[in-house]
């Protein structure tokens, strides 16, 4: 036997392994398995990608508080039997330690119908390098096909705060306020 | 061997659930049990001021009649601190309202902490006999991983797991690589998990954002500066094991804990 192994019947000796490590990193969802999660019924996403102003980006963060870093964000108009039924839109968090890309379902009037993480990325100390991170920025648009990791391993640990994604969640809630209010009418 | 996974913000953390990529009906399976650990955070959440949990908090002296997860969570943790001999102890949630760790949003007066007798439980009512602050979230994160594993298996899968912050649980025939986070930020190998749960606790002398939660004792115990790992049957035995070792002596701490059924894991190197 060359690992550890747990079980609750059977506590077997231990004789294994590698050191530690202060990365961790696991590919979920892409873009369209996240569309067909959270849109199960919808038949239609059209991409719309949202440039947005300076004055609009100001006007998200005083009505979230929370800082719109980006121009571009990747937005999609959901349909089922032509009818509008709500947005899907690809969000980046950017923590002192982690990075997540994750996918919201928002409703035409503005609730969230559902959250997916795409992707999460984390790191303690200074070995992750920028090139790194921006390699992290692939893999979201609907072509780019991730490959589901097979040998990441599951981590036990204090638990962590999912507070950062709520946060953009909420940013994206402004955005839709601000942005994508008129094409409800 | 490929797997399908899903990671969701749920329960303040990140909830992950995953089952092989062959499985059939995997994407209903898990889309259920998310709403499984949903379900459990709706009803438990100390934080919410519309929780069962919140109301049975606010209603001291009075039978308050509660869901029966409520009622299954509160018993599991009445057991669990009868058998520590109060080292397990749910009711120390005034000490962490009065440092502002936790919300206050109660009417009334409360005490530090309590022991769990001051929680009577008959069969789908609680009442409080003393005016405590019950908080499960020694317990209940183990409890929705438990009840997320029961609604995989429900839905037919024949192998799966439930990541939730932390509290891990895997059954059928997955053997999950698993590392535990470390006080220092790294990773260390804990082995490989199968049919069992997996907890892990950390004890650091001072709070910042890096270590949010909070374990206090009552009148039993001493926090003993640490990282805590248990590995039991169930995720609420092993999320509430957690607790237990960390205010537990040296001495005692790892035959009390396999007296309750857990086990203390320690990483292994090189």
């Amino acid at each position: 036997m060359d690992k550890q192994e747990w079980t609750s019947l059977l506590l077997l000796p231990a004789v294994v392994i590698a050191g530690p490590s202060s990365t961790y990193a696991a590919e979920y969802l892409n873009a369209e398995q996240a569309q067909k999660t959270l849109f199960p019924e919808a038949d239609k996403f059209i991409a719309q990608p949202i440039k947005l102003t300076k004055e609009q980006k100001k006007e998200i963060k005083s009505l979230s508080g929370l800082r719109q870093r980006w121009e571009v964000q990747a937005v999609w108009r959901v349909k089922q039997d032509n009818t509008f039924v709500g947005w899907f839109i690809v969000d980046d968090v950017v923590g002192k330690h982690e990075f997540i890309t994750y996918a919201a379902a928002l409703s035409p009037d503005g609730h969230v119908i559902g959250i997916d993480i795409m992707s999460y990325r984390e790191t303690h100390g200074d070995e992750i390098r920028e090139a790194s991170w921006r390699d992290h920025l692939k893999g979201k648009t609907l072509d780019d096909r991730f490959k589901l990791d097979e040998d990441v391993p599951n981590i036990s640990g204090a638990t962590l705060s999912c507070r950062n994604v709520m946060d953009g969640v909420k940013r994206l809630l402004s955005l839709q306020q601000v942005v994508l209010s008129d094409e409800i009418l | 061997m490929k797997y399908y996974k899903r990671l969701r913000p749920s329960l303040g953390t990140f909830v992950e659930i995953g089952t092989r990529e062959k499985s059939v009906n995997k994407e209903c399976a898990i889309d259920e049990a998310f709403n499984a650990v949903a379900r459990v955070n709706k009803l438990l959440s100390f934080h919410n001021p519309n929780s069962e949990l919140s109301r049975l908090n606010n209603s001291y002296g009075k039978e308050i009649e509660l869901h029966p997860i409520s009622m299954r969570v509160l018993k599991l943790a009445k057991l669990i601190g009868q058998y520590s001999n109060g080292l397990f102890n749910c009711t120390v949630a005034g000490i962490l309202v009065d440092k502002g760790v936790l919300p206050n949003h109660f009417d009334s007066d409360h005490l530090k902490s309590g022991n769990c007798n001051d929680i009577e439980l008959y069969k789908n009512h609680a009442r409080l006999c003393r005016p405590v602050l019950i908080s499960l979230d020694g317990i209940a994160k183990g409890y929705a991983v438990d009840y997320a594993i029961f609604t995989l298996k429900k839905h037919g899968l024949e192998t799966g797991w439930v990541n939730a912050g932390g509290d891990l649980r895997v059954y059928g025939d997955i053997l999950l690589p698993t590392q535990r986070r470390e006080l220092t930020g790294g990773f260390s190998n804990l082995g490989n998990l199968h049919n069992a749960a997996l907890s892990t606790s950390w004890i650091k002398p001072h709070h910042d954002q890096s270590y949010p939660s909070w374990i206090v004792a009552g009148n039993k115990g001493k926090p003993v500066e640490g990282t805590w790992s248990i590995l039991a049957k169930k995720s609420w035995l092993a999320d509430a094991l957690t607790k237990v070792a960390g205010l537990v002596t040296q001495e005692k701490r790892s035959i009390l804990i396999e007296q309750l059924g857990g086990k203390l894991v320690q990483p292994v190197s090189g």
